[in-house]
């Protein structure tokens, strides 16, 4: 069960991004305040804002940590061109006794002439590396040559994507089977501009990143995308926040010893789900691969989980803006939680089939065809959560009576 | 409002109520949606509300407009523009108040009858009500009504007119007098009062946009444009004004009138209507005629212009609030971006609210944590004290619960891991066995010299029989009978070997079956036991077995019918028993009673429904094939097995693939299935062939693991994590980090030479081992000069801190207490790597403790919180 509880944040305005350190001990928000809050978990478990300051002239998008091992390091983006890099400096007043930590900027990255959407830090043994993406479809890998000097940092490679880029995700994976590779969204509305996800692949021969595969079938605007920790898989998962949820496996083919071209890949598409409505705007992986968590336009936190068949399915709602009352009491309240919702067992059941698991053919050529936005799977193959938001009191209800009686349902049909 | 166009006013006060106006008036109250409550007349509007409707009015035909009065009291009042040009005041349910029953019925009626377009409410001046018509030819267009003024008696002649049309109205509700008139020779078609002048009049006329000052009348500032119907104001910006003309929007400021600051793109379809948000800046709503879908510009994000260029952005989204075409909207006046929607066609109400983008983003440590709006939430999964002992945890918690429970780490009752992983998992379970009984086998191996046998214990049983030979074959006798079994028993010395791995038979003899039967009576595994006695072609085994098991406490009593059944076994082809229980077998729910027939009833040498019956344990079905299989079907069977495991990533297959490139290969399926990369890790560290764990897809699992192990922060688990592999793979320890040099001389001082005088090259040189070193590590070995001092105790280092005598013996290692470790670190060598000060590190902690700044006089470095990381405590201390 997922319990939910309020922290009060004390951002003025709307928080655009949350991102957690490395170890989950430290959190950083941003809003569109224009500020960056640096949050610090105590021994009990509760959050304190330890830094609070003014990163931008603009809404702040993003905001990131790079791996503890180059210190602790932020880097954030906006709506005024900039991307920025923090660093937390112990500072000569007696700022720790009072809890507050006191971060600097090291150094803003003024490339961009539009505004710069998302930041990331590419995957730490790759050396400390930045990457941004912008409105103008640019993407622009950083390095900082000397960790000891956050101050420098140079453009090392920019790839334009051509269409308005919204967000990025590198691919985690420290295996040195698969070179360094990240995933471009682009959250520009026009279904006939193709493919809103690329993915670019670094070459080493040229030593340039060269575009490996563009999702065909995501024609409609992308707001977030995620690769899964790789955790020593053999293959990649990649998470697409679009009009639906849906869930990419990239198979690495192997390649013969011979050919120097980027990898290719086999792409299957193993999960859509359409339950949020119109738009999903964010997608997030937990440590493992095996929970994915996704928010959208019904103002509903989405957990999904995999059983052992691959299966993808839909084990929480939480209501994301908590209840009315939850703000005034400042108590932690339960979440309408459904974990294992009963009644999507009992329909799948009825139903007799796979729930949210259907395969296409990589590269599937009907699907591109039809070009609309709804690129949806016949009804019949949407994994059907809809029981769940049509009556969602009277199911968590159920849930939590039956959940013993549930968990022998959705083992069994692990196995 | 006519007919079809209807629309929806949200009341200033009660912020349950609202009204929806078409043909008629209807009031409606919100609730919560309880079935108790759910009564006639209670619509369902989304999951958690309804709407009670409290009251119709329907007094007021050819409604054209309606504007809700914004004042407290009288609470309910309404003014309804027809037509014909009239307003009038009504009011929905029962009003006691005197001062609204006066209100209530009066009529302002213009001079000339054309269609009232608009009306709006003074916001502040409650007693005006601007009301904007059609054109008549020269007449004004921009109505402003007191309400308060009495019936007046210049305008009787007009009213005189009027009453021709409505003879029952009371004469003393009819104002004809206006209190300004505006707007003449044109039309006006909506109208707003300004915010940040309750005497401003914004209304859009014809093909002009104006602003009337009730000041002075005479004058108006305009500015041409077609965008002029609906005009709103921004409640959180009161310069800022939204219209629009068909499917454009125009977005004015009034202090800059002369043209649009912004237009938002056209839409193909003309817009019905276009509304601020009035919780939230800058959020604009558009709807279009025959659309369900409700835009929504967020403009709140338009900074400030820097330089020349002004960058007006808008984020633009779409949302659905229900499934048919929408007829209008509404927003709640003071509830968070919530609306009500009607739909076009039936009337059908839907409570929605717009979300905000929620951002979200998991922890390491299986907590989630959304920003909504301006606020964050963070939900963990609940701690193993809940009833969450039942539930399936994620593969990420179970990982914790089992670094913790120190899982992997037992290397002598192999088997126990899986206790230590939870053991509830079945497969776990066979895993640890597997490993378990190839490491008694290699051992064994070992004591009989078997060098050779010893490796290929660990390859698995599918290359075991591959290189059998020497097979021999028996028939055995049923036992305790004379009559001989029609099947065939093989043996040969890599079967036995085989049947060991799969646990049937002990390390003690290697024929008797009966340890293993006993061991399963005693887990209560009835079947299993009954199937593996019979297996062993002793009939009254088995069935003494049943019996037990139908005996015992909260036994099955149908295991006492399936004994019966048993014990009418015959070998007669043609037999009536044999027909019925190869036919009724089918039927038995447990996989071994299904066997134990299906072997009775198959032919020798095809015992497929044994072979293939998948719910019966691998190690049990491959023990089986290797009593009765002959050499050409075994490997046959047993690679077709392997490769069914390998695909599903089962990890009973381990016992087949055994730790070879194959069981790396099961492996990868399996974490490729769970992402248990720890059992991967420990399982590829238990075999200890190398050429296992130079694969590089174990190189990554373990990898991956430790870096979970750091994520989680359990450094204390990722250390022991460490020297467990280091003792399997000597190759992945690391090399020494730090060396300490000498100031003088620049040799390393070695501390471990004081130990081990032996190695240290350096102290043999100059002639000194033994008893003389150990009293000398206060000076450099190389050349003799004493170590920098400590910063506390102004000793040279390597003096032994006084609570603790001498640097220890290397045998000391064997018995640390907790105490005793903590003294072996204090007086190591510390230093801070900024100040470079430093002392004893014992020392060292302890001014720390109290202190943030170095101990050195005039150094002002903050040495201990120089590292965040390294303040971080690390959770699994034990």
């Amino acid at each position: 069960m997922f319990v939910a509880r309020s922290i009060a944040a004390d951002h003025k305005d709307l928080i655009h991004d949350v991102s957690y350190d490395f170890h989950g001990r430290r959190m950083a928000t941003c809003s569109s305040d224009q500020s960056v809050k640096v949050w610090d978990k105590s021994e009990n478990g509760e959050w304190h804002c330890t830094a609070s300051w003014k990163t931008h002239s603009g809404s702040v998008w993003r905001v990131t940590w790079a791996h503890p091992e180059f210190g602790q390091v932020l880097a954030s983006c906006s709506f005024d061109r900039t991307a920025a890099v923090w660093e937390e400096i112990v500072g000569e007043s007696n700022d720790k006794q009072r809890g507050q930590s006191h971060w600097i900027k090291r150094t803003t990255l003024v490339d961009s002439r539009t505004s710069v959407t998302d930041v990331k830090f590419a995957p730490k043994h790759m050396g400390l590396m930045l990457t941004t993406c912008s409105a103008d479809g640019v993407v622009r890998i950083y390095e900082a040559p000397d960790v000891m000097n956050l101050s420098q940092w140079s453009l090392q490679h920019e790839i334009s994507c051509k269409l308005s880029c919204s967000c990025i995700s590198w691919n985690p994976s420290s295996s040195r089977a698969h070179p360094p590779m990240f995933a471009v969204g682009s959250d520009d509305g026009n279904v006939t501009y193709g493919g809103k996800v690329q993915i670019y692949e670094y070459n080493e021969n040229t030593r340039k990143y060269a575009k490996a595969e563009t999702l065909a079938t995501i024609t409609d605007a992308v707001h977030d995308t995620a690769f899964a920790p790789n955790l020593g898989r053999s293959f990649h998962v990649l998470a697409i926040a679009t009009k639906d949820v849906r869930i990419f496996k990239l198979v690495p083919l192997r390649k013969e010893s011979t050919s120097t071209g980027p990898t290719k890949f086999e792409v299957q598409i193993v999960a859509q789900f359409d339950n949020h409505n119109s738009q999903v705007w964010r997608v997030s992986w937990n440590i493992t691969s095996t929970l994915l968590a996704s928010s959208g336009d019904d103002g509903c936190v989405r957990l999904w989980k995999a059983n052992y068949m691959d299966n993808w399915k839909c084990t929480g709602i939480l209501k994301g803006d908590g209840s009315p009352l939850t703000g005034s009491s400042g108590q932690p309240t339960v979440m309408r939680t459904v974990v294992g919702s009963s009644a999507q067992a009992s329909q799948n059941a009825l139903n007799g089939i796979s729930a949210g698991r259907y395969f296409f053919p990589p590269l599937d050529p009907p699907r591109a065809a039809t070009g609309h936005g709804h690129l949806l799977p016949p009804p019949s193959l949407i994994e059907h959560c809809d029981v769940e938001h049509n009556q969602p009191q009277q199911q968590s209800v159920s849930c939590r009576l039956s959940s013993r009686s549930l968990v022998s349902l959705s083992e069994s049909d692990g196995q | 409002m006519s007919g079809s166009k209807s629309d929806i006013l949200w009341s200033p006060h009660h912020p349950d109520r609202y009204v929806i106006c078409d043909s008629e008036l209807g009031l409606y109250r919100i609730g919560p949606a309880g079935c108790a409550e759910l009564k006639a007349g209670t619509v369902p509007l989304s999951g958690e509300t309804a709407a009670t409707l409290l009251a119709i009015n329907s007094d007021t035909p050819y409604m054209k407009c309606v504007a809700w009065y914004p004042k407290q009291e009288p609470e309910c009042l309404l003014a309804v523009g027809q037509a014909n040009g009239r307003v009038v005041l009504t009011s929905l349910g029962q009003s006691h108040n005197s001062a609204c029953k006066e209100l209530v019925g009066k009529e302002f009626v213009p001079k000339h009858a054309r269609q009232c377009n608009t009306l709006a409410w003074n916001p502040v001046d409650s007693n005006l009500l601007a009301a904007g018509l059609d054109k008549h030819r020269a007449d004004f267009s921009v109505l402003i009504w007191d309400i308060s003024s009495k019936f007046s008696p210049e305008a009787s002649v007009s009213a005189e007119k009027i009453r021709l049309s409505s003879s029952d109205l009371d004469p003393s509700l009819v104002v004809t007098k206006p209190l300004y008139d505006l707007g003449q020779n044109d039309a006006c078609l909506s109208l707003c009062w300004l915010l940040r002048d309750p005497k401003l009049l914004l209304a859009g006329m014809h093909r002009n946009l104006a602003v009337f000052d009730l000041r002075n009348t005479s004058q108006k500032t305009f500015v041409n444009t077609k965008a002029i119907q609906g005009v709103t104001v921004d409640p959180h910006f009161p310069d800022r004004v939204a219209s629009f003309f068909e499917g454009q929007v125009a977005i004015w400021d009034l202090r800059k009138f002369e043209k649009p600051v912004l237009t938002l793109t056209e839409q193909p379809k003309p817009l019905t209507k276009v509304a601020w948000c009035p919780t939230r800046t800058g959020l604009l709503a558009t709807l279009t005629r025959d659309s369900n879908i409700i835009r929504l510009y967020d403009m709140q994000h338009t900074p400030t212009p820097i330089g020349d260029e002004t960058e007006p952005t808008i984020i633009e989204r779409s949302v659905q609030p229900c499934d048919g075409l929408i007829g209008t909207f509404a927003w709640h006046p003071s509830r968070q971006n919530r609306m009500v929607v009607v739909s076009a066609t039936n009337r059908a109400m839907t409570d929605f609210t717009v979300f905000e983008r929620i951002s979200l983003a998991w922890s390491a440590t299986t907590s989630l944590m959304w920003a909504c709006g301006r606020h964050l939430y963070e939900c963990a999964e609940d701690g193993p004290e809940g009833a969450q002992g039942l539930l399936e945890q994620d593969i990420a918690t179970k990982m914790r619960q089992r670094a913790q429970s120190r899982y992997g780490h037992d290397t002598v009752q192999v088997w126990r891991n899986h206790l230590l992983a939870g053991g509830n998992d079945s497969q776990l379970k066979s895993l640890w066995f597997d490993l378990f009984y190839m490491k008694q086998c290699a051992e064994d191996a070992e004591l009989k010299l078997q060098g050779n046998k010893q490796a290929i214990v660990y390859s698995g049983i599918k290359n075991i029989v591959k290189t059998s030979s020497g097979t021999t074959e028996s028939r055995k006798c049923w036992s305790g009978s004379e009559r001989q079994t029609e099947a065939t028993r093989f043996h040969s010395e890599e079967r036995g070997l085989a049947l060991r791995l799969c646990g049937w038979m002990g390390r003690a003899s290697d024929v008797d079956v009966e340890p293993f039967l006993r061991s399963l009576e005693q887990e209560r595994e009835w079947e299993r036991a009954a199937a593996v006695a019979l297996f062993n072609l002793d009939i009254r085994r088995a069935i003494q077995i049943l019996n037990r098991g139908a005996m015992a406490e909260k036994g099955d009593l149908n295991l006492n019918v399936v004994a019966m059944a048993l014990s009418g076994y015959t070998d007669e082809k043609a037999s009536l028993w044999r027909e019925m229980c190869s036919s009724l077998r089918l039927q038995l729910n447990n996989p071994y009673l299904c066997v134990m027939f299906a072997f009775l009833t198959s032919e020798p040498g095809a015992y497929d429904g044994v072979l293939y019956e998948s719910s019966v344990a691998v190690r049990d079905r491959v023990a089986f094939a290797s009593m009765f299989l002959n050499d050409a079907q075994l490997p046959r069977y047993v690679d077709k097995l392997t490769n069914e495991m390998k695909e599903a990533g089962n990890l009973e297959g381990i016992l087949l693939t055994g730790l070879t490139k194959d069981g790396v290969d099961l492996m990868e399926s399996y974490v490729d299935r769970t992402g248990d990369v720890q059992t991967a890790s420990f399982c590829m560290l238990k075999g200890s062939p190398g050429e296992v764990l130079k694969d590089p897809r174990v190189q990554c699992w373990i990898e991956n693991y430790r870096n979970l192990l750091d994520a989680w922060r359990f450094w204390h688990k990722r250390a022991e994590f460490d020297i467990h592999r280091g003792k399997l793979d000597p190759t992945s320890k690391p090399l020494a980090q730090v060396f300490v040099s000498c100031n003088f001389c620049g040799k390393s001082i070695s501390y471990s030479c004081a130990a081990m005088p032996h190695q240290g090259r350096g102290f043999s040189q100059y002639g000194v081992s033994g008893s003389p070193t150990k009293s000398k590590v206060t000076s450099c070995p190389g050349c003799r000069k004493p170590l920098p001092r400590c910063a506390l105790c102004l000793m040279n280092m390597g003096t032994p801190v006084s609570s603790c005598a001498g640097t220890g013996k290397s045998d000391d290692k064997v018995d640390l207490t907790r105490e005793n470790k903590l003294a072996q670190f204090n007086n190591w060598f510390t230093w801070c790597h900024n100040c470079r000060h430093g002392g004893h590190a014992g020392h060292m902690l302890s001014w720390f403790r109290d202190h943030t700044e170095c101990p050195v006089s005039a150094c002002t470095c903050r040495c201990m919180q120089l590292d965040t990381t390294g303040n971080l405590e690390p959770l699994d201390s034990s």
